[in-house]
């Protein structure tokens, strides 16, 4: 079988779960012997034609129709295009009748895309992309799309209607989730476009899938979760940066996080015991907001920014941490909890998230909480054996969470469309 | 008569590296020594060592009659031995010629008297030994970082006798529709007040090369005019003190040779003494010059030179400012407290006020000029940098 996968984001290029996701699933999916054609929004016309398990961290380029590359993938290869905006604008509109004409010609609907696309640097770059993308797909072949996000949707739906392959959309997040309102309209509209052509549409989590049946009306049928897993190379030694126990907040700064909920929890903490020391890492739009609120209770040293940190950063970080606190607002799955686990910090995490739908040693908290999350972390502070044995099964349960049995359900979506 | 009194304040802080978190409890060099140097260098060659040169040439062809103050920082003359000792020789090459004053300060250009007054008057102790053994003589002219003044500061230095005049921002805040050339007493007798005249200082320090404003070109003729213009309002005989302070690399970095500032001060001191009612004046003569009873100005409110506020906004107006610097005092109590005397050069570099000013979210026009002196592209960054040097230092006094 041959998968055509779409994704905006993918190692080296990180900016959030997407990113890591992708990855999980593209290493699991050569594993099993998938081959996959990968489109990423690279500024040069090529494509990555993956082969073998190693072929996720290499990613062998080819340009299409031409000659296989066998060259390594180095970041400075490519110009990747622009990355996402933190915030959209608020608005909304209905494309029922669209979707539902079927004879809808391939030239009408690119031109009613296209139409959407358009001011604002994302929108350009997610443009160009997709015309290159459909120029890329013209050359391959295939049996299955696949696109993650709305941003490959455009491209996914038109190459779905010239080849005549079923679409997979898979849902990470949507806008709702993203701007912690109703957002931006167009993305809407492409979303709803998607996951209305789609065949079947993926989704990280149960709450997730029951988000987009009331959101987008999607037909529940069509419907399947694949709660992600996380990538472990190999199980690495607690190493300390501070000798009291430290709570970490890793993260975009951004309401859909919840930075304000955690900064709450630090000084509700910090006002019971100075035996502690909280670090918030991550960028975004709320950074100085929320670093002023802090500065201005006067924490001193007991509540540190970290600055931007590169993905091995965030490791050492979670390395260093007892506990990682997720309190977001909306958190379609929470990758970086599995990430936290792994590295052995115990994780309290918003009720509504996926991660908390799939873990047994996590605490699960409203994301509003706040005194019920100082009252955990108080808990463990005082309790440092519960609290070692707790990090000791975090561990464990992360790395029991794997692509590779994930992967068979998707395999099993995959199968669904194309019999054997 | 008018004096003009020339303050030149000579500063280099030492800038933090971008300390990352991971270096706490690894890495006790906090400061960005490659840009430090670099810095240094460059304003050495653009600005203190032609800039000496030509106040120097002033000094030998008056004979006397050409005189100029200096406020040099300790930190200042650290990295003039550690990065360009020509730059020391020159400075004292003007002490032994008789033409400049120095004046008092505190060693680290901070701010401690807001938040720590015994270390504020060590810092000030620390500056006068430092210029009297660099230079010769104790200094007798005190002026706060920054013109930082309030009642308090005059209380605070009167527990160093040498100390008889301050300098302080002439700003409307405190002596509303009065001129700034006469001088003042302080609340409690102690000193004689002298006002920087911020319209004149600016003139050249801001305004000399802005072609947007009407009175672009500013020629030496013209501003002597203005100068000599401002007896005109003086009908009883009282001396006049006209106080031109401002950063020294004016000449040359902030005010480049292209547009003309060494020309300007070429030809200005002669422009100056062709008039009979001006000379140039050290601060420490009004003593003698004064001939009149001087009014009292009581200042309740800590004034000073930046921005347009003329207030304490530039170093404290954010939250991230007054944690970073509350935090700051606090740890530098702790270290004498634990008596880590090893620790303690490096700690009280921390207390450089310039540190704090790189914090500055305000924007606007004075936005623009604390990014011009910020070696962060953001203040968030200059806060996050700090406070993880902060939480090492705080590690050190605590494990070591």
């Amino acid at each position: 079988m041959k998968v055509l996968m779409l994704t905006w984001e993918f190692p080296p290029r990180i900016t959030g779960g997407l990113s890591l996701a992708c990855y999980g699933i593209v290493k699991a999916l050569l594993k099993k012997g998938v081959e996959i054609d990968l489109i990423l929004p690279v500024k040069e016309e090529v494509y990555f034609p993956l082969r073998k398990e190693e072929d996720a961290d290499k990613l062998p380029v080819a340009s299409p129709g031409g000659e296989v590359v066998h060259e390594e993938f180095k970041r400075k290869v490519f110009k990747w295009l622009e990355e996402l905006p933190s915030a959209y604008k608020n608005r909304r509109l209905e494309l029922r009748e669209w979707i539902f004409k079927k004879k809808i010609s391939i030239d009408k609907m690119l031109n009613d895309l296209l139409q959407i696309l358009h001011d604002g640097m994302l929108f350009d770059d997610v443009r160009e992309w997709t015309i290159s993308a459909i120029e890329i797909a013209r050359h391959l072949e295939f049996d299955i799309i696949h696109a993650h996000d709305w941003l490959a949707y455009p491209a996914g739906m038109i190459i779905k209607k010239f080849s005549e392959k079923p679409l997979v959309a898979h849902v990470h997040a949507t806008e709702f989730d993203r701007a912690g309102g109703p957002g931006e309209r167009r993305i809407h509209d492409i979303e709803y476009m998607g996951l209305q052509l789609a065949d079947r549409i993926v989704c990280v989590s149960n709450h997730t899938a029951r988000e987009i049946e009331k959101t987008y009306l999607v037909d529940p049928s069509k419907i399947r979760v694949v709660h992600n897993a996380f990538v472990i190379e190999k199980i690495k030694k607690k190493r300390r940066l501070f000798k009291e126990p430290t709570v970490v907040f890793v993260g975009r700064i951004t309401l859909q996080k919840g930075p304000d909920y955690f900064i709450e929890i630090a000084r509700k903490v910090l006002d019971k015991t100075k035996n502690v020391r909280f670090i918030m890492a991550g960028r975004g739009d709320m950074e100085r907001l929320v670093m002023e609120r802090v500065a201005s209770w006067g924490l001193g040293t007991k509540f540190l920014f970290s600055g931007f940190l590169s993905r091995e950063e965030v490791a050492k970080l979670f390395s260093s941490a007892d506990i990682f606190v997720m309190p977001s607002v909306s958190e379609p799955f929470g990758i970086a909890a599995l990430e936290a686990m792994s590295m052995g910090a115990i994780a309290i995490v918003a009720k509504n998230s996926g991660v908390a739908e799939i873990t047994k040693y996590t605490y699960k908290v409203d994301f509003w909480d706040i005194d019920k999350m100082a009252e955990i972390i108080l808990d463990l502070i005082n309790h440092p054996e519960k609290m070692e044995e707790l990090s000791r099964k975090s561990m464990e349960e992360a790395s029991s969470l794997r692509w590779e049995n994930q992967v068979e359900k998707l395999l099993s979506v995959y199968y669904e469309l194309i019999p054997r | 008569m008018i004096y003009v009194i020339f303050c030149f304040h000579v500063h280099q802080p030492f800038r933090l590296k971008h300390y990352k978190l991971f270096e706490i409890g690894k890495n006790l060099n906090y400061f960005d020594d490659e840009l430090n140097e670099r810095i240094f260098k460059r304003a050495s060659e653009k600005c203190y060592l032609p800039m000496n040169e030509l106040l120097l040439n002033h000094i030998r062809k008056f004979e006397g009659a050409f005189k100029i103050s200096f406020s040099i920082t300790g930190t200042f003359v650290e990295q003039a031995y550690l990065y360009r000792p020509e730059v020391m020789d020159s400075f004292k090459t003007i002490a032994r010629e008789g033409g400049a004053e120095f004046i008092g300060e505190t060693y680290y250009h901070s701010l401690s008297c807001l938040f720590d007054e015994e270390e504020f008057l060590q810092q000030v102790r620390l500056h006068s030994e430092m210029i009297e053994r660099e230079f010769g003589v104790r200094p007798r002219t005190f002026r706060n970082t920054e013109l930082v003044y309030s009642n308090r500061v005059s209380d605070l230095i009167a527990e160093i006798p040498d100390f008889r005049i301050i300098l302080l921002e002439g700003t409307e805040k405190i002596l509303k529709e009065n001129s700034p050339l006469y001088a003042r007493r302080s609340h409690n007798y102690e000193h004689i007040l002298l006002f920087r005249h911020y319209r004149l200082s600016d003139d050249i320090a801001f305004r000399f090369s802005d072609r947007s404003w009407a009175e672009y070109p500013l020629t030496a003729e013209k501003f002597a005019k203005w100068v000599a213009d401002l007896s005109l309002s003086e009908r009883e005989g009282r001396n006049l003190y006209l106080l031109l302070y401002m950063d020294y690399e004016t000449f040359g970095e902030h005010q480049w040779k292209e547009t003309g500032i060494f020309e300007f001060m070429k030809k200005l001191p002669e422009l100056l003494l062709n008039y009979k009612h001006i000379s140039f004046s050290w601060p420490s003569e009004v003593l003698e010059t004064l001939n009149y009873e001087p009014e009292i100005l009581s200042v309740p409110f800590p004034v000073s030179w930046a921005d347009t506020e003329r207030d304490l906004s530039a170093w404290l107006s954010n939250p991230l400012q007054w944690n970073a610097m509350k935090t700051y005092f606090e740890i530098l109590k702790k270290v004498k407290e634990k008596r880590k005397m090893g620790l303690m050069e490096t700690a009280r570099r921390l207390s450089s006020s310039d540190l704090y000013y790189y914090m500055c979210i305000k924007y606007f026009a004075d936005g623009d000029v604390h990014k011009y002196f910020s070696p962060y592209d953001r203040p968030e960054d200059a806060y996050i940098y700090f406070m993880h040097v902060l939480t090492d230092l705080e590690k050190r006094i605590e494990e070591g």
